[in-house]
């Protein structure tokens, strides 16, 4: 049976939800920002994508853009919760639900035609069903095809409120002129790289000797030449059963530029707390852990290490962490930090030989379960009690977060 | 305008929660609209949110469903 893969789009995801809330937005053109001082526009509406107001712009240059703008300062909780029901909603239709980002979900429906109709069906009633259940003014578009990546491009072909449906027979007319760089995972670089090779659209790509695209691009040089052809062997992976994660991390763009760094140790140890707690929640630990650390240039770095025993304790990350910060020599203030912990194991249930050790895992366990019951932070360490530098902000959610799972997270 | 005080709400339970009319600072504001509702934990309690509209303004009421407590959150004129 040829598979039927469905993926669905929210439309200007974050600018909907907040026009669905407040009647007073509707109509307008407005931009979801971070509540952070150097926050970026994270989805405009489509009022404003008329003016040329685009995501990762600042607040003065889509301003610019648009002068009647209003900014809306994001609220990830409503975003977080919606983007659960969304995934209830395409559930009911099929149990194997991906969920690609917060406003995105691939779903295989498969064999799901004689409960609820032919694909077209099943997409006009997941719409329906959003604009019921969730809001009137949330739409999203939807592309139906035998594989993920054609599903993906022809969710992108019609916005908003589309549905586009390639059928197998359409797919070598569809591709024979089309830019690589419409496809899915083909970004610029990668494009600008295929440019230069002679290929321009995915006919060429397809039509690409295997041997050149290998040895130019290595192992990814025959999946090039499969998606010119619009083969893609990637299966629908359902809400949690997605592979372990590779990394736990977190990062953060700073509210100024911080060059002191007794502020930029504060700032590591609440990330290296942050990170922690999430590995053991997942009951993880990581051989490496690594610094990242971005320039008021953007220039970006990262430098690891190897530790003799995984961990997940939250002053051993701190300390190797610090260890990682004090053999760099910073050039200028700091714009972004990140902790991470890779190279995970499943932690082992063996009990530490030394007293100090199991002391230091009863703590960890004891605050954990404390801020599980109670929230956020209610116990954390008494150097970021201060000043928590979290305090009053709406991090920008990351585009690769899951309803589940332990997925690396950004807070950018 | 966030807020975070306790409001008294008379509510309905009909497939679902649903809020009528609050109480806040003295005077009573009739629910006329529910626009939008979602829900989040704070730690282990779940909180259901709800934006409500009185036909002049925008409210953020929130029902903390460990404590049974209703809380005014958010006023939007």
């Amino acid at each position: 049976m040829t598979p039927v893969i469905m993926h669905v789009d929210m439309n200007a995801f974050f600018a909907s939800v907040e026009q669905q809330a407040n009647t007073s937005l509707r109509g307008k053109p407005i931009a979801v920002i971070g509540s952070a001082q150097r926050t970026v526009v994270t989805t405009a509406s489509y009022e404003a994508r008329k003016f040329g107001v685009k995501t990762g712009m600042n607040k003065a240059e889509a301003k610019r853009a648009c002068p009647p703008l209003i900014f809306v300062i994001g609220d990830n909780r409503k975003y977080m919760d919606t983007s659960v029901c969304m995934l209830e909603i395409l559930k009911s239709f099929s149990p194997k639900v991906e969920a690609y980002s917060i406003d995105e979900a691939f779903v295989d429906i498969t064999g799901c035609s004689s409960a609820f109709g032919p694909p077209s069906v099943i997409a006009a009633s997941v719409k329906a069903r959003i604009r019921a259940e969730i809001g009137s003014l949330l739409t999203c578009s939807v592309g139906i095809a035998p594989n993920k990546l054609l599903a993906k491009l022809a969710s992108d072909m019609k916005k908003p409120d589309g549905l586009v449906i390639i059928g197998e027979e359409d797919v070598p007319s569809l591709l024979e002129g089309l830019p690589v760089g419409e496809l899915w995972g083909i970004g610029p670089r990668l494009t600008a790289q295929l440019n230069a090779m002679g290929i321009a659209t995915c006919g060429e790509l397809g039509r690409a000797p295997a041997s050149i695209l290998r040895e130019r691009f290595g192992i990814i040089g025959e999946r090039l030449k499969d998606m010119g052809q619009g083969i893609y062997g990637s299966v629908v992976v359902p809400i949690g059963q997605e592979e372990e994660a590779k990394s736990v991390g977190h990062s953060m763009t700073l509210p100024a530029d911080v060059a002191d760094r007794a502020a930029i140790r504060k700032y590591i140890l609440k990330l290296s707390e942050m990170v922690g707690a999430r590995a053991r929640e997942h009951n993880l630990k990581g051989r490496k852990v690594c610094l990242t650390v971005r320039y008021p240039d953007f220039y970006t770095f990262s430098r690891q290490k190897t530790l003799a025993e995984p961990t997940n304790d939250t002053r051993a990350i701190y300390a190797w962490v610090l260890g990682i910060l004090e053999a760099i020599r910073l050039r200028t203030a700091v714009r972004l930090l990140g902790v991470s912990i890779s190279d995970m194991v499943k932690s082992s249930l063996q009990i530490p030989l030394f007293e100090e050790d199991r002391a230091r895992e009863r703590l960890l366990s004891a605050m954990d379960a404390v801020n599980r019951s109670f929230g956020g932070s209610t116990i954390t360490w008494a150097t970021l009690l201060e000043e928590d530098p979290w305090e009053e902000r709406s991090g920008v959610i990351s585009p690769s977060w899951r309803p589940e799972g332990v997925k690396r997270v950004n807070v950018k | 305008m966030k807020l975070g005080e306790p409001v008294k709400v008379v509510a309905v339970f009909d497939k679902g929660l649903k809020p009528a009319k609050f109480k806040w600072r003295g005077r009573v504001y009739g629910i006329k609209d529910i626009t939008y509702t979602w829900a989040s934990r704070d730690g282990s309690a779940k909180i259901l949110h709800f934006s409500v509209s009185d036909g002049s303004s925008l409210y953020e009421l929130a029902y903390n469903q460990s404590t049974l407590k209703w809380s005014l959150e958010e006023v939007l004129p």
